[in-house]
């Protein structure tokens, strides 16, 4: 499965010293403390954590979305100042998806903005709908698709742009557990297949262990931050019953039974 | 066949509508005839009858028409020139910052002058020709518009605008692919508020200033106590919203029914 466990390349992403503070009507609020990971190019990265510890806050800022008021985020070793089409994002829930388009089209949107000519956007953008499983619902709208296509429908979307990164923020959080696992399944097949380097967050930890061939366990806010990182050294298709599955699953629930400990 | 028979329940949802059109204003014709008749017993209150033979008789003339044309062109000239207006100063007022600063005043000041009070000024101005009429219409159409221009550019949703910028889009193509096609059923529903709204100000503008139209037929008829033609207007007028309306809604509904199921 060549991909990389520990950062020995030079890291595609690297974030050092990483701070965020809000400051509202309420006050400052430090979501995010002194957060520090480099991510080498092609591994899949999950970052785990119970609710409200900072992790989306984490991603936006890799992102681009929002500035990181301490430490800094480089990417290819340049500070990431804004969002560009080398970070694709997949969005928690799904009014990220253009109502207005087709699910082709909106799969081809990042493609369009380029300039690409219309047949081949719709050669391209076919391709994409085919790989995560959708082949002849592209003519419909948003409004006509589940809730676990229009989440097939932003991967694609990201995927035609061709980025550097995939950074999805509880992709399949709002779905079914049945719905969730096949798309686990896809998601990690069409990893193996582009060798994307992927930012995955997420609560569930066998969805992290499903999928992550690193899980950073994050420690509750404020001052969310990396509380440890568990390397998965296991082989895809992961065998979610077999002994090495549980005992890793196990070390992970340890990590966060701690954090839910601690709240209450 | 689910497909067919979803698109038989459509044309079945359509005729019952339909239907319960035609029974409603029966309905409406009905009570007033019985109201004229055995309630009011007036003739300062004619039942429906005498007052569609006297619509007949002015359709038979073409003078009806005459009216009709005369007010329907000045609600054209003067919504479209408004909605022109209006829409580009909406999206500039819900997409940049200052332009809302400096524009919001403006607007918050004369959407509460209405159009009819603008009569004496217009006609002032603008003496009682077409001109005087197509300004107040716009002048009603431009800030509905506005209003609900900028509120949908303001009712985008972040991550929609998010996602375009990851898939590598600048500024102005965030604008024309997000923002404006996002906002377009606000400006619809704005225009179609705007369009009601034309309807009150044409013949406030028409009985006061103007050669024709209807609310000038409004004010002849009762110059010279002509009650049933009285009626006659107002039965048009009636019509004639409710007509613009609908193919309004008919509008937005395939344009944008796609948008939103809710539509
Ligand atoms: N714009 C903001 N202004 C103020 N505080 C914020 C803002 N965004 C997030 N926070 C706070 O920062 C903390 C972390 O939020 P964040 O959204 O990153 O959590 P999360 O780990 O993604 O949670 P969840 O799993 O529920 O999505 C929370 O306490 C939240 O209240
Ligand atoms: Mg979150």
């Amino acid at each position: 499965m060549g991909f990389v466990t520990q950062g020995a390349d030079v890291a595609l992403v690297s974030l050092q010293g990483v701070g965020k503070t809000f400051s509202g009507r309420t006050g400052a609020w430090e979501a995010v403390r002194d957060f520090s990971l480099d991510m080498a190019e092609g591994e899949f990265f999950c970052l785990l954590g119970t609710s409200g510890c900072g992790k989306t806050t984490v991603l936006n800022m890799v992102a681009g979305f929002e500035a990181p008021t301490a430490g800094r985020i480089l990417l290819d070793g340049a500070p990431v100042e804004r969002p560009g089409a080398d970070r694709g994002v997949v969005f928690q829930g799904h009014d990220s998806l253009y109502d207005w388009l087709t699910a082709l089209d909106n799969i081809g949107f990042g493609l369009r903005l380029r300039g690409m000519g219309k047949a081949e956007r719709r050669a391209k953008a076919e391709h994409f709908l085919r790989m995560v499983g959708l082949t002849g619902q592209g003519a419909k709208h948003p409004s006509e698709l589940s809730g676990g296509m229009k989440q097939r429908i932003q991967i694609a979307r990201a995927l035609a742009n061709d980025p550097r990164m995939l950074l999805m923020d509880e992709p399949f959080g709002a779905l079914d557990a049945m719905t969730r696992a096949v798309l686990q399944g896809e998601l990690s097949r069409i990893w193996a297949e582009t060798k994307k380097t992927v930012l995955f967050i997420t609560h569930d930890i066998e969805e992290a262990c499903a999928l992550a061939t690193r899980i950073g366990v994050m420690r509750r806010g404020p001052g969310g931050t990396l509380k440890a990182i568990v390397p998965v050294d296991l082989p895809f298709p992961r065998e979610r019953t077999s002994d090495e599955f549980m005992r890793v699953f196990r070390e992970v629930h340890g990590l966060i039974h701690d954090e839910i400990h601690g709240a209450h | 066949m689910a497909l067919f028979m979803m698109r038989s329940t459509v044309r079945i949802d359509r005729l019952t509508t339909i239907g319960g059109y035609i029974a409603g204003f029966a309905l409406l014709f009905l009570i007033w005839h019985l109201a004229a008749v055995y309630l009011v017993k007036s003739t300062l209150f004619p039942p429906p009858m005498p007052v569609l033979e006297r619509g007949w008789m002015l359709i038979e003339d073409g003078i009806l028409q005459e009216q009709i044309i005369a007010s329907l062109r000045r609600i054209a000239q003067g919504f479209l020139l408004g909605s022109a207006i209006g829409i580009p100063v909406g999206l500039a007022i819900g997409s940049f910052k200052p332009v809302r600063w400096l524009l919001e005043p403006w607007t918050e000041f004369f959407r509460f002058i209405p159009a009819v009070a603008m009569i004496t000024v217009s006609v002032i101005w603008f003496g009682i020709g077409e001109e005087s009429k197509v300004f107040l219409i716009a002048y009603t159409t431009i800030f509905v518009v506005i209003i609900s221009t900028a509120a949908g550019v303001g009712a985008v949703g972040r991550d929609k605008i998010r996602a375009a910028q990851c898939l590598g889009a600048n500024r102005w193509q965030v604008f024309g692919l997000v923002a404006l096609p996002a906002t377009v059923p606000y400006i619809l529903t704005g225009m179609r508020l705007a369009m009601s709204n034309a309807f009150v100000t044409i013949v406030a503008a028409e009985l006061i200033a103007s050669n024709d139209g209807l609310g000038k037929m409004l004010w002849d008829a009762r110059l010279f106590m002509q009650i049933e033609d009285i009626f006659v207007a107002l039965v048009a007028l009636g019509l004639l919203g409710f007509a613009t309306d609908r193919s309004f809604r008919f509008l937005i509904r395939a344009f944008a029914g796609r948008f939103n199921a809710t539509v």
